[in-house]
């Protein structure tokens, strides 16, 4: 029997649940009769009708308080990568002693470096890996080995999560298409776009949670068929109404990487040290630039024929993206300032 | 992967399923459309990665006539990339009228249907980075695209098809890592063809002779071969490879090298408008392709006047001319020892310079320095440091008058042709021998076209259209710029039988089971179009019959053309 089918509904807890994908997935386990959700953040942030804790995901006398009566976990922690490390061993440390049945745990195609061509879950790592890919590596370990020690966990790979929430890989873009700073890219945007729609991320972790084919498994989540940076870069631009769309040549891009980005990240060093709340440009670093141009191409039939996933129509995806970009930029700023994170 | 030819042993027998010969625009395109179709592909290029004169200098050859022809080493590239590495990138699908047998033009009418072709438009306008395939004004843009002369809806003219503009894109520069990633392709660049070895029977390619400018040579053998070397090469390799076929490879009809056409085209006319709000400058679609209205002749029109195809475009007058006394026009004028041959040469008047049109070019840039200030800003921007450049000089004359810029089709003459001179290029291949020819109805189609365009201004009373006196001879109009360069087409066309074509509908050479010709010099007709976004949809196709016939059985690829036609 299923070990989901009971009376009383699960508890989950979602550690990392202000962040953009923690939000997201706790109001969809809100919905959902069969699990209720459990909102971890460092300061229990008040979401209507759902129960939130505070817990420093870094403390482990936190972490397992907020672990007592939690039956299920969604580690959705993000954060510098030093923390995201620690965070997930403290989780699976405290997860030895709590009576927690299954964690789900958020890792990325970051963990793939630079390889290249159809990529699935047994494709070993291409060096180099960023800082940010090689702490997800680590912390796949570390669920792995608890795992061995008898824990029971899925672990998730999405591409680039976009949609509505996705500072990074919708209000970025929509900001810097906006500006003419990207657009058609020509060959250096001819690289794989391997999105995942925020809901598609979400339906993937519920069914993790829920069905047991999930368990000491690994599944890439993204778009089976996706597009190429330029077709991403230029529907959303279109759909946007950021035309006519800029065609940049590979110096341009090269001065944004190579020059723009390290000053613009200076400036917003400076800028935090003298507590100024100004809101910095966007810059379009080495490693987007990189992931750009980059040929990786995520298998997904596993996810596809093991959980019977499904995906959102890019033309949706964008247009939700667009709806929350313009809502945004309507009023709503508190979403804007946001801490954003490169892959 | 991309290698270099210079690095294979000599005499070694490279093979593959399918060897593109040429990395030009076609070439380019059979080999992406066929990367990942688990056929072995290798596409042997004669140049580098960068022009080099002597790899340029094998496309040197005799001109029959120099006023009407450029030398044949200019107007194309010897390089990977081919002549895509210096187009002007102006995009036009071929009209439907175009595959028409037309009884008022010999030797017209295409073996296919314009629809076979025009499936592949969509990928071929992504390809050269046109943006959308759609080439009319009233939905290229959100909300249709500005009138050119607003209230002129000429009857015998449309206004509302448009030319869009490629990047103008590089195919080698491009395409080139999409190629190196590949692994079933692989580039051999500074390889040279210079022979089609025919199996004894003729009825295929054993393989073809590959060398060096440094002296290395080898052979390559493959299951079926592709010719995509351009409209002048092309007929110059299969006629050059004449030991089992005398008369050189799908020559039996004395139809290769013939029926060689490009467009007839140049500047015509005073178009003096009253006061009508015009707009001869580009839009740019939401895609960010630029885009500009011209005014075509109608199929009706064609029809009913027994006319081939054509184009006009309003623009700017002649430049060589001072009296625009426009400082803009002055300033290219007096620059255009800056500006290379392909792109100089109609700067060039009807004569030498002499000191007095110089005088007079000086003095309108010294009455007008505000104008080409603008205008060299705005070019330096849009032009020089852009990624998609701004197409080409767009000036608005300080006086209201405009040129037509005219664009004609050229019928297919088989007296228009190329042969093999007696010289021969470094390798021993003979070179080529242009003998360029245009025929009367070329000249008529302008004419006609020009007195039907006069007419509808004139009724429509937005002003007048007028020839100078010294433009009152049409032919030397048209003579004056001679052939349009770039566009070299028909040399080796495609036909229902061997009695019309070079080529059947798929573009393999009748008679010879393997091989296959991709590029202009298929075309039967030329269009008022451009020719190279066609060139890249029938490459396109090509490559997707090339696939299904790679895994269909052998003895139904020997069925009549008809037969074997891809479904495509
Ligand atoms: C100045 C200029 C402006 C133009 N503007 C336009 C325009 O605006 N719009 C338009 O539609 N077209 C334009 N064109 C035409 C356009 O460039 C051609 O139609 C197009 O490049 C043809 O592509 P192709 O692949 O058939 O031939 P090519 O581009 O000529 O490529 C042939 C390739 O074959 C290689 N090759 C030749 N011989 C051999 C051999 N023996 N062995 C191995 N390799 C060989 C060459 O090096 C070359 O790379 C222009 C051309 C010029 C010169």
């Amino acid at each position: 029997m299923p070990d989901t089918v009971q009376f009383a509904p699960a508890r989950v807890l979602v550690v990392g649940a202000t962040g953009f994908i923690g939000h997201r997935l706790v109001q969809a386990l809100a919905r959902e009769p069969s699990l209720l959700p459990v909102a971890a953040s460092r300061r229990a942030v008040p979401i209507a009708g759902i129960e939130a804790v505070a817990c420093d995901a870094t403390d482990p006398a936190a972490m397992t308080r907020a672990l007592a009566g939690i039956d299920l976990a969604v580690n959705c922690v993000a954060g510098n990568d030093a923390a995201m490390v620690t965070a997930t061993r403290v989780l699976c440390d405290a997860a030895r002693r709590s009576g927690l049945r299954r964690l789900v745990h958020l890792s990325s195609m970051a963990v793939y470096g630079d390889a290249t061509g159809l990529v699935d879950e047994r494709t070993p790592a291409t060096p180099p890996l960023s800082g940010y890919g090689a702490a997800k590596q680590e912390t796949e370990r570390l669920v792995r080995e608890w795992e061995q020690d008898g824990g029971r966990a899925a672990i998730l790979r999405p591409g680039c999560v976009y949609g509505p929430g996705s500072e990074q890989w919708t209000g970025r873009i929509a900001r810097l298409l906006r500006a003419g700073r990207l657009g058609d890219l020509g060959p250096d945007g001819d690289g794989v776009c391997n999105l995942t729609f925020i809901d598609d991320l979400v339906a993937a972790i519920i069914t993790c949670l829920t069905r047991d084919e999930a368990v000491g498994e690994t599944f890439n989540i993204a778009m089976a068929d996706p597009p190429d940076w330029n077709a991403y870069l230029v529907r959303f631009a279109r759909a946007l109404g950021a035309t006519p769309i800029n065609r940049l040549s590979g110096r341009q891009l090269r001065l944004e990487s190579k020059l723009a980005a390290p000053a613009l990240k200076l400036a917003a060093i400076g800028t935090r040290v003298a507590r100024l709340s100004v809101r910095m440009p966007d810059a379009i670093t080495p490693s987007l630039a990189g992931l750009m141009r980059q040929d990786i191409r995520l298998d997904v039939n596993k996810a596809a024929h093991l959980l019977g996933l499904g995906e959102t129509s890019l033309d949706w995806g964008i247009a939700a993206s667009v709806r929350w970009v313009d809502g945004k930029r309507g009023g709503n700023t508190a979403d804007t300032l946001m801490e954003t994170r490169a892959s | 992967m991309i290698g270099d030819a210079r690095r294979i042993v000599r005499d070694t027998v490279l093979t593959a399923e399918i060897c593109v010969i040429g990395g030009g625009a076609a070439g380019i395109t059979l080999a992406l459309a066929l990367r990942n179709s688990g056929l072995r592909v290798l596409l042997l290029e004669s140049g580098g990665l960068q022009e080099h004169a002597p790899t340029q200098a094998l496309y040197e050859g005799e001109v029959e006539d120099e006023l009407l022809h450029s030398p044949t080493d200019k107007y194309r590239q010897r390089r990977f990339g081919g002549s895509t590495t210096i187009w002007g990138g102006r995009c036009v699908p071929f009209d439907p009228i175009d595959f028409d047998a037309r009884p008022w033009i010999p030797n017209s009418g295409w073996p296919i249907a314009y629809d076979t072709v025009a499936r592949w438009y969509p990928a071929a306008n992504e390809l050269v980075e046109a943006g959308a395939f759609d080439y009319d004004a009233r939905t290229a843009r959100n909300g249709g695209m500005q009138p050119m002369i607003e209230g002129f809806a000429p009857q015998e003219f449309d206004v509302d098809r448009i030319e869009r503009f490629s990047c103008p894109t590089d195919f080698a520069g491009r395409y080139r890592h999409r190629l190196e990633r590949a692994e079933s392709i692989r580039v051999l660049l500074h390889a040279n063809v210079t022979k089609l070895q025919a199996a004894r029977d003729g009825g295929r390619i054993s393989h073809a002779e590959v060398r060096t400018l440094d002296g290395g040579q080898f052979r390559v053998q493959a299951d079926q071969f592709v010719v995509a070397t351009g409209g002048l090469e092309t007929p110059r390799l299969l006629l050059a490879s004449n030991d089992v076929h005398a008369d050189g490879i799908g020559n039996a009809h004395d139809l290769l090298g013939r029926t060689y056409m490009c467009h007839v085209a140049g500047t015509l006319g005073t178009l003096r408008l009253n006061d009508a709000k015009v707009w001869h400058g580009y839009d740019r679609a939401e895609d960010g392709t630029y885009c500009r209205r011209r005014i075509a002749l109608t199929e009706e029109a064609q029809h009913a006047h027994g006319l081939g195809n054509l184009v006009f475009r309003l623009h700017h007058p002649r430049i060589p001319d001072p009296a625009h006394r426009t400082g803009a026009l002055s300033a290219i004028y007096l620059a255009k020892h800056l500006i290379s041959y392909e792109y100089g040469k109609r700067l060039t008047g009807d004569g030498p310079t002499n000191a007095r049109t110089w005088l007079r070019h000086v003095g309108n840039l010294v009455t007008d320095p505000f104008g080409a200030a603008d205008f060299l800003t705005h070019w330096v921007r849009h032009r020089t440091l852009a990624a998609r450049k701004f197409p080409s000089v767009i000036i608005r004359p300080r006086a209201n008058l405009f040129s037509l810029d005219f664009h004609g089709e050229q019928v297919p003459l088989p007296e228009s042709r190329v042969h093999l001179a007696a010289a021969t290029d470094p390798f021993g291949m003979p070179r080529i021998r242009v003998d360029w020819r245009y025929s009367p109805l070329d000249v008529r189609t302008v004419a006609t076209g020009f007195a039907l365009l006069r007419q509808e201004v004139a009724e429509s009373g937005i002003g007048s259209l007028s020839l100078d006196p010294h433009e009152a001879d049409i032919e030397a109009m048209v003579r004056r710029d001679g052939a349009y360069g770039g566009h070299h087409i028909g040399t080796a066309r495609m036909g229902d039988s061997e009695a019309t074509g070079v080529v059947d509908g798929n573009g393999r050479v009748f008679g010879v089971n393997n091989l296959f010709l991709a590029g202009s010099a298929i075309f039967p007709t030329s269009s008022q179009a451009n020719p190279t976004l066609t060139i890249v949809a029938l490459a396109l196709r090509l490559a997707a019959h090339l696939q299904s016939r790679a895994t269909t059985p052998v003895d139904l690829t020997t069925r009549p053309a008809t037969l074997v036609e891809s479904g495509a």
